[in-house]
């Protein structure tokens, strides 16, 4: 915790609150919640799309409305991995850097993965179907490969996250 | 590549009457991570196995081995019991 600026404590210190952990006690409560973030993301992303690109205007509000609990879901995985991706590296130890280095390789090989199989099927409707890659089409595609690649690490990190031991924090046994 | 390394940081941490949390600050770690240690989930670094050693001032094998740790009451009385006389 060495040059932890007042920043940093306060982070290291929201991170490790504990009102949420009945939301994350146990694996199957961090697979929900994972499940729960992806179905957000990507209806708040559709809703997005769904304004800019194709100019549908109540999209707007679906998007605001899904906003409040894609906060939430993201605080309550954030919580279960006490900040592993949200805190500066200062603000963490050997364990966590080096768990934080495996979920990054993990999330690096899924993102590959999916974007490989993403171009793939995209280059295949384009030269055997009539679908027209338009600007928007590209745009949608493209927006959601960020948002994928951006998030990944997240999802990999609420998935492999483990329970908080009984008494970690203070027991003498 | 890891091998596994044994060590008595909960024998030692319960009879020294010392919590995870308190363990922790102590040495600069997450009160998880000597959670993880203990159950051999995690081999610390050099640098904070000696920390540990230190805080216990206990020689750093005392803590961590290679080798399992035989049962301290075996260690003590040897295989068979010592009688005392």
């Amino acid at each position: 915790m060495r040059t932890a600026t007042r920043y940093d404590r306060q982070m290291y210190a929201l991170m490790n609150r504990r009102e949420a952990a009945p939301l994350h006690a146990t694996a199957a409560r961090r697979r929900a919640l994972v499940a729960v973030h992806v179905a957000l993301t990507a209806a708040a992303a559709a809703a997005w799309l769904a304004t800019v690109v194709a100019d549908v205007f109540w999209a707007t509000f679906a998007m605001l409305g899904l906003l409040l609990p894609w906060v939430v879901a993201t605080g309550g995985i954030n919580a279960a991995t006490r900040g592993l991706l949200e805190l500066r590296g200062r603000m963490l130890d050997e364990r966590q850097l080096a768990e934080r280095d495996r979920v990054r390789a993990i999330a690096h090989r899924v993102t590959t993965t999916l974007l490989l199989l993403g171009t793939a099927v995209f280059g295949v409707l384009l030269w055997t179907t009539g679908v027209e890659a338009d600007g928007g089409l590209v745009f949608a595609v493209l927006f959601t490969a960020l948002v994928v690649h951006w998030l990944m690490p997240l999802w990999v990190a609420g998935l492999r996250a483990e329970d908080d031991v009984h008494g970690d924090a203070d027991d003498l046994a | 590549m890891s091998e596994q390394v044994h060590n008595r940081l909960a024998v030692v941490r319960a009879e020294r009457k010392v919590s995870r949390q308190a363990l922790a600050e102590a040495v600069g770690v997450h009160y998880q991570t000597i959670g993880y240690i203990e159950r051999g989930q995690y081999n610390p670094s050099l640098d904070l196995a000696l920390k540990l050693a230190a805080h216990f001032r206990l020689p750093v094998e005392a803590l961590f081995s290679l080798e399992p740790f035989p049962p301290l009451t075996q260690e003590i009385y040897g295989e068979h019991g010592r009688t005392t006389s």
